[in-house]
Parts: C-alpha cells; sequence; structure tokens
C-alpha cells in the first residue's frame, strides 16, 4: 500500500522520523520497555553509534506520548521511580508506514544503483 | 551520590510540568546509567557526563521553546541572547533536519562548567568568610542590583563571544565539511 493510500490521521507531519526516534520506537514494538531498558536497546540496536542522554530520551518520549504514539503502564518495581513505555495501536501503525517508506526508498536506491552499474 | 544530587539541581533548568511528569525516571535512569560509565573506566564517565550535560540543557531549552508556543517571546529570548546559527527558526519536530550544530554542545557545556565552578567557588568563599564585626550594616541593595547586573553582563559577554566563535566558523564553511561527509 502507498502511502497515500492511507488514512490521513495515520500520516503525521512527524515523519520521516529521526534515527534516535525510529529506534527508540522500534524497541518499544518488540516489548514494554522503561527508560533505561530503551536507551540500552536503542544502544545495541545501532551496534554503540547511537548512544541518547536522558534528556534526550525523555524529550522523544514527552513528544510520543502527547502525540499518543505510546503510553505509560504501571511496572511492578514503581519504588525506583520507573515507569514503562509501549507503542499504541497508532504508534504502531505509524511505525509501520515509516518502515514501509523506507523500503520503497531502500528498493528506488538499490534499482539506481544496479541501474548505473549496468 | 554527588553527581546524582547535582543532576536533580539540574533539573530545575525544565519547566514544572515536565519536571513533575518525568523529573524521577530521570534522575533514576540518569543513576543507572552513571554506574555502568563508572565501570567503565574514565574515558566511557567522561563522555557520559559530557553527553547528559549537553543533553540535558538542550531538551531544557526545547521543553521551554514548546512550553512557550514557539511564538514572539521565545523570539525574543533567542534573538537577544543567542543567534540563529545555534536555533533555527524552523518547527522543531521529529523531522531530521532539526540539528543542533555539534559547536553548540561543547559551548552550553562550557558555559554550564563555568557556572557550576563559579556556584563551587562562591560557596568555598562564604564557608571561609569569617563573620565581621557589628557595625553599619553595607548598603545591600546596591551590592545586589551590582551583582545581577554582572551577572547578566558576564553570560551576555560569553553569549556573544559564543556567537561570534560560531558565526566566524559559518563565514568560513567549516560547517559544510560536515554536511558532505554525512550525506
Amino acid at each position: 500500500m502507498a502511502l497515500y493510500d492511507m488514512s490521513p490521521e495515520i500520516i503525521m507531519d512527524s515523519l520521516p522520523l529521526t534515527e534516535p526516534v525510529l529506534l527508540i520506537l522500534l524497541s518499544l514494538a518488540a516489548q514494554p520497555r522503561h527508560g533505561y531498558s530503551i536507551l540500552k536497546d536503542v544502544e545495541q540496536m545501532s551496534d554503540g553509534r547511537v548512544l541518547l542522554s536522558t534528556g534526550t530520551l525523555y524529550g522523544a518520549l514527552r513528544r510520543l506520548l502527547d502525540e499518543d504514539w505510546i503510553e505509560r503502564i504501571e511496572e511492578q518495581d514503581s519504588s525506583r521511580g520507573r515507569q514503562a513505555y509501549r507503542l499504541t495501536t497508532r504508534g504502531r501503525r505509524n511505525l509501520q508506514v515509516e518502515i514501509r517508506r523506507m523500503k520503497q526508498l531502500t528498493r528506488l536506491a538499490n534499482l539506481r544503483i544496479a541501474g548505473k552499474q549496468a | 551520590m554527588r553527581a546524582l544530587s547535582l543532576y536533580r539541581h539540574l533539573l530545575r533548568l525544565y519547566p514544572a510540568a515536565h519536571r513533575d511528569r518525568f523529573g524521577e525516571e530521570m534522575v533514576s535512569v540518569f543513576g543507572e546509567m552513571r554506574a555502568e560509565a563508572a565501570r567503565m573506566g574514565i574515558g566511557a564517565q567522561l563522555g557520559f557526563y559530557v553527553r547528559e550535560t549537553a543533553g540535558l540543557m538542550m531538551g531544557a531549552l526545547e521543553e521551554h521553546r514548546r512550553a512557550w508556543g514557539g511564538g514572539a517571546i521565545w523570539l525574543l529570548f533567542r534573538t537577544l541572547f543567542f543567534s540563529t546559527l545555534l536555533f533555527p527558526t524552523r518547527r522543531v519536530t521529529m523531522h531530521s533536519e532539526f540539528r543542533f550544530p555539534k559547536t553548540t554542545a561543547v559551548l552550553m557545556t562550557i558555559i554550564l562548567a563555568g557556572v557550576v565552578l563559579a556556584i563551587k567557588k562562591g560557596e568555598t568563599i562564604s564557608s571561609s568568610h569569617v563573620n565581621p564585626p557589628i557595625g553599619p550594616l553595607p548598603p545591600t541593595h546596591s551590592v545586589l542590583l551590582g551583582g545581577i547586573f554582572l551577572t547578566l553582563a558576564f553570560f551576555y559577554a560569553a553569549g556573544l563571544i559564543g556567537w561570534a566563535i560560531l558565526f566566524a566558523m559559518r563565514r568560513s564553511g567549516v560547517h559544510r565539511l560536515a554536511e558532505t561527509t554525512s550525506k
């Protein structure tokens, strides 16, 4: 499905996403996580290339919460000031839109590169 | 513990709403990250503190910008204290084109370090100061006003120097080298 086939409410003006935000969303796509776990997962996914600071992480989380891409869930160990986050349905759909856009771009890039080499 | 306490104090740079919403979590995550950096050696610790300081200051500025609605007050503030090189006029979203220059992070870290050192120095002086003999009270109002004026002048001068450095760098075209390599 092309991007323009999607419902207008899904196509946010936040697309395309920055790499840190994309990695945060991918981190939450697998399972709910709390802040420290997100930071470590982002670092691991990017092979240590993307190191987020606490301020950057919570700035991104605030925006994602405000735009209803993610939601807070109660964690059992809340005594340590921890809160877990998970993707909302809207967030998951928007993430899929972004991944589809990236796939199209990659496909186009491959075609162009292959065409030049041929 | 001292770093945690300092971080907690620095969180006051954020708007109260953001602090109430995320403050405890941020302190908790900072503590966990710091403990891990401490296990990895001095280099990792140094990188961690620079990253956290820059992230915190930029995050606080962004949250204030958002709290002010990015309107006239923010524009006035930015025009008075910073150049457009540091804060592009585009709306701040998750778009990839919004990037603070790396020089901004370095400059802000240096300014923050200066502020922290000045506070520490002030505390040291005040703790070593012997109570003066009772006599006529000094004119506190003029001293206070003079202090505020000097502080503002200092920060304004620091901002101007930073702006001049960045302006000179931009005029020299150094930033284009970074753009070339990242694309």
